[in-house]
This record gives C-alpha cells, sequence and structure tokens, in this order.
C-alpha cells in the first residue's frame, strides 16, 4: 500500500467501518494500549480506546468513552508536562511525552505519551490519536540511577574535601616543623657565634665563621620550605635569590652589584638541603675569591630550568681562578664534591675572563 | 637631630635569649654599651625612665603576645631622641613609615652583617650622613635617611 494513503485507515474508523478492516483489528488488539479523541466535540472527549488501554488504567470502556484524557491525571502529575501537551493540541502538532498517571485504584504509572493529530483530506483535524506505554520502571530506574550517581557524587565531593583538609593539616604541619627547624638552626648560629668571640685564633675563628655560613645556609633552605605551598617541592630558583640576598648581607659588602635572573625550578624536597649546602660553598667561595679586600665589582647569578635540565652559574668578575686546581680546598671542596654526587649534580668552574663562572647543573623533570 | 658620640648607649629587645646574648656582643664589640635588654612590650614598660637609650635593636615578634611595633609607639612616647632600629625575618611586614622608627636589619643576620649594620648606623646617628656604602644587612626608613640630606 502506498504509504501516502495510509490516512484513509483511520478515516474509516470514523464510519465505524473497521470491523472486518485487518488495520482496525490489529488497533484493537495490540498491546500497545491506544485512544483516539474528537476535538470536534465539547472538552475533546475519547472516541475509541483498545482492550491495551483499559487493561492499563484499570477502566472499563464505558467509564473511558466521552471523557477528556486529564481523568488520569492526579495530584502528583507535572502540570508543565500537561501544559505542553495542550499546547501541542492547540498548535495541531504532534508530542511525544513522559507523564505520572493513575489508575483507577489509585495507583501511579509512567505513562510515555505520544499523541499526533490525524488530518483530514482538507487538511483539517478529525481526530487527536494517542498511544500509551508503561514505562515506569524505566523511568524509575533512571531515577534510582540519578540518585545513585548524586549519591556518589556527595560521597566523592565529601572525600575530596576531607583528604584536602587533611593535606591542609600536613601542610601546615610540616610549614610549623620547617619554621621551627630555621628557629632552631638560626640559634645553633647565634651559638657558634658566640663560641667564636671567644676564640683568639683568627684562624680558628675564620673556619667557626664558614661553619657558621653553613648553618644559615640551612636556615634559608628551611624558611623557603615554610614559605612554599607545595611541600613536596622546593623551588631552587627562589632559594638562589635567597641565599644570594643572605650571603651578600651577611658579607656586610654593599660594593658587590648583583644581577640575578632566575626562573623557577622545582626539585623533590628531599633534594633541597644537599644543594643548598653546595650552592653555598660555590656561593660564598665566589664572594671570598673574586673581591678580596674589599675590592667592588659585579655578581651575575643565573638560574634556568626546563629541557629536562636545571642549569645555575654564579660569575664574579674577580681576578679569575687557577683552572688546573679550582676546587676551594679543605671541607669546602668535600662537601661540594659528596653532596653534588649525591643530588646528581655536575659542578663545573670555567674561565670567564674576567672572572670565573661556576656552573652547576641537574637532571629536572621537565 | 640631635647629634650623639659613641659609645652608644643600646637598648636590645628580643624574646630569644640567644639571639640576644649575640646581638649583646656584637654591639659591645662595636664599642658601644648596652643599658638593657628586654623580651616583652612588659619588659619595656617596665624600665626606669633614666635608662633612656641613644639606640634600641627591636625585634618584631615578642614574648607574652607582645610585638614590636608597639614597643616602638612606646619608646617614641616615652624616650622620643632614641633611635629605633627593627630587627626581623619579615621586613615586608614593616609598615612603610617604619612606625616612626630608623631602619630595619633583617634576620637571619650574620656577624659580619650585624658589625657594619652597626657602623653605618653609628656614622648615620654621630655623624650624618654615613660616609661607608650601606651594608646590605641595613635599610634605613625614608625619613631618616631623607634627614640625612638636610644635614
Amino acid at each position: 500500500m502506498n504509504e501516502r494513503d495510509d490516512w484513509h485507515l483511520t478515516d474509516d474508523i470514523k464510519h465505524e467501518a473497521g470491523r472486518g478492516d485487518p488495520f482496525a483489528a490489529a488497533v484493537r488488539a495490540t498491546r500497545m494500549p491506544m485512544v483516539i479523541t474528537d476535538p470536534l466535540q465539547p472538552d475533546n472527549p475519547i472516541v475509541f480506546c483498545n482492550e491495551a488501554f483499559q487493561k492499563l488504567s484499570g477502566y472499563e470502556r464505558e467509564e473511558i468513552i466521552g471523557r477528556n484524557c486529564r481523568f488520569l491525571q492526579g495530584p502528583d502529575t507535572d502540570r508543565d508536562a500537561v501544559r505542553r501537551i495542550h499546547a501541542a493540541i492547540a498548535a495541531g502538532e504532534d508530542i511525544a511525552v513522559d507523564l505520572l498517571n493513575y489508575r483507577k485504584d489509585g495507583s501511579t504509572f509512567w505513562n510515555a505519551l505520544y499523541l499526533s493529530p490525524v488530518r483530514g483530506e482538507d487538511g483539517a483535524i478529525q481526530f487527536f490519536f494517542a498511544s500509551q506505554l508503561d514505562v515506569t520502571e524505566r523511568v524509575l530506574r533512571q531515577a534510582a540511577i540519578a540518585e545513585q550517581k548524586a549519591e556518589v557524587e556527595r560521597e566523592i565531593e565529601r572525600r575530596t574535601a576531607d583528604l584536602k583538609a587533611a593535606l591542609e593539616a600536613k601542610t601546615l604541619l610540616l610549614h610549623e616543623v620547617d619554621h621551627r627547624v630555621k628557629n632552631n638552626l638560626t640559634m645553633i648560629g647565634s651559638l657558634l657565634r658566640l663560641q667564636a668571640r671567644t676564640i683568639g685564633d683568627p684562624e680558628v675563628a675564620g673556619r667557626l665563621e664558614v661553619m657558621l655560613e653553613r648553618v644559615d645556609a640551612l636556615a634559608t633552605v628551611h624558611r623557603r620550605l615554610y614559605q612554599s605551598d607545595d611541600i613536596n617541592q622546593f623551588d631552587v630558583g627562589a632559594f638562589v635569590d635567597n641565599l644570594v640576598s643572605d650571603v651578600i648581607g651577611a658579607s656586610g659588602r654593599s660594593d658587590i652589584r648583583v644581577e640575578m635572573a632566575v626562573e623557577r625550578i622545582p626539585v623533590g624536597s628531599s633534594k633541597a638541603s644537599a644543594l643548598g649546602l653546595v650552592l653555598n660553598e660555590v656561593l660564598t667561595n665566589a664572594i671570598k675569591h673574586g673581591y678580596p679586600d674589599g675590592r667592588p665589582g659585579r655578581l651575575e647569578v643565573a638560574a634556568r630550568g626546563g629541557h629536562g635540565e636545571a642549569r645555575i652559574s654564579i660569575r664574579d668578575d674577580g681576578p679569575g681562578l687557577d683552572m688546573a686546581d679550582p676546587l676551594p680546598g679543605g671541607l669546602g671542596a668535600t662537601l661540594i664534591r659528596r653532596l653534588s654526587k649525591q643530588v646528581g649534580a655536575d659542578v663545573r668552574w670555567e674561565n670567564a675572563d674576567p672572572g670565573t663562572r661556576v656552573v652547576i647543573s641537574f637532571p629536572v623533570e621537565s | 637631630m640631635r647629634r650623639l658620640k659613641p659609645p652608644l648607649r643600646v637598648l636590645i629587645v628580643e624574646d630569644e635569649a640567644l639571639l640576644a646574648m649575640d646581638m649583646e656582643s656584637m654591639v659591645e664589640d662595636s664599642g658601644h654599651e648596652i643599658v638593657a635588654e628586654a623580651a616583652s612590650l612588659h619588659d619595656v614598660e617596665a624600665l626606669r625612665d633614666e635608662v633612656r637609650p641613644d639606640l634600641a635593636f627591636v625585634d618584631i615578634q615578642l614574648a607574652r603576645g607582645t610585638n614590636g611595633l608597639d614597643v616602638c609607639r612606646h619608646i617614641r612616647a616615652r624616650w622620643h631622641e632614641t633611635f629605633i632600629i627593627f630587627v626581623t625575618a619579615n621586613p615586608a611586614k614593616i609598615p612603610d613609615d617604619f612606625c616612626g622608627a630608623h631602619g630595619v636589619i633583617a634576620k637571619p643576620f650574620s656577624r659580619n652583617g650585624l658589625m657594619s649594620a652597626m657602623h653605618y648606623i653609628t656614622q648615620g646617628v654621630c655623624d650624618p650622613p654615613p660616609t661607608s656604602p650601606r651594608p646590605a644587612s641595613f635599610l634605613a626608613a625614608p625619613a631618616f635617611a631623607e634627614s640625612w640630606a638636610t644635614t
């Protein structure tokens, strides 16, 4: 059959001529609940319903025919969905909507309603055809899934908040520890200084002074650690900046001009102390040898990360070192060698003419 | 501004005993005299009027919940000719007008750092303007530095 002639089938129903019509028989017998309403009569009453619809609604045919479909609605039916149906009927359009309906016994079911106008040859609406489907299970299942999802989301939110609070507490605690360590290192510095004052021998006092600088450098490491937002990371760049200011400040030398260009270089906090001490040795050594006896000068400090390698260079414009044996002697040399090895760093001395450049490089995660 | 002659009479306000001892030794090594030490605002308030220090080094965080800014106000109200230098690990927390104080020394300080600051301050107080270069460990308050320009 030509699809364009489909409407003739429903058209025939108007004439109650469908008893022997196989299509009308199908509509009567199908398991899908269906009704037909007549908009030409007052209040658009139901003029036909099939058995499946009686079964779904729990009403007898006599209770159904002649009534408007709204008798299926109840107190919890969504008013907005009902308004949408009215609008579709008024506009002569079809509509699909899930609606909460009430059976005769008062129980509810979710009705997947599909409503469409049936037009005559002149295009005027003759009937509305509505098919219903009980989708209560599907709707309840969806609601249950949505509720479960919301519950999981609430739980995740709760756990995230807990974890965040725990992390904040841990950060606060570690910052407090680092603060105390720094204060204790400052006190150790004072103790050493008070002791140094009683030592007459300038060479011994000098060594104690160098020891003090190392303690001060460690204090700077811990100052950086408690000022850091991320307790697992240590910003070597910012540390170099701090250390240079502290060491130059401690030297009381305002005649050394510092040119600083440092980037953020994050490394694991566990490497902080070793790197800090290496940098301190290199820096104090550069100041001692680059600007002896109050010689003024310029100190260039650069720290760059990226490309998987960090590079810190410290350049003085002093008299230069004997490149055959550039390492400072004694404990300083040993500290640089052993501690740089510990953190996988490479320390090189270069003739920068004028002066000396020390380059400390080590792998970082890029 | 009045001119003072060394040795200066110095007050140390610091709640950490070791740091106070450390500073006292360095002040004395610079040829000055410690007239009193205090750990809190209450200690400073309890000092006799005759203490009248020429110079006070004042830590910002002090004992018994008191702070150096209040000590600074108290000293200025009581001994208005005293020069006040803050000593702090957080120089950034000092207000722009220094609360009327004359400078700041950043913690941690070394012996060299404090001694050169002491030398510079002595010049600024006794024989302004200071002729030695400003040590990195010391920062003069803007008003104090300006007073040198007009002498």
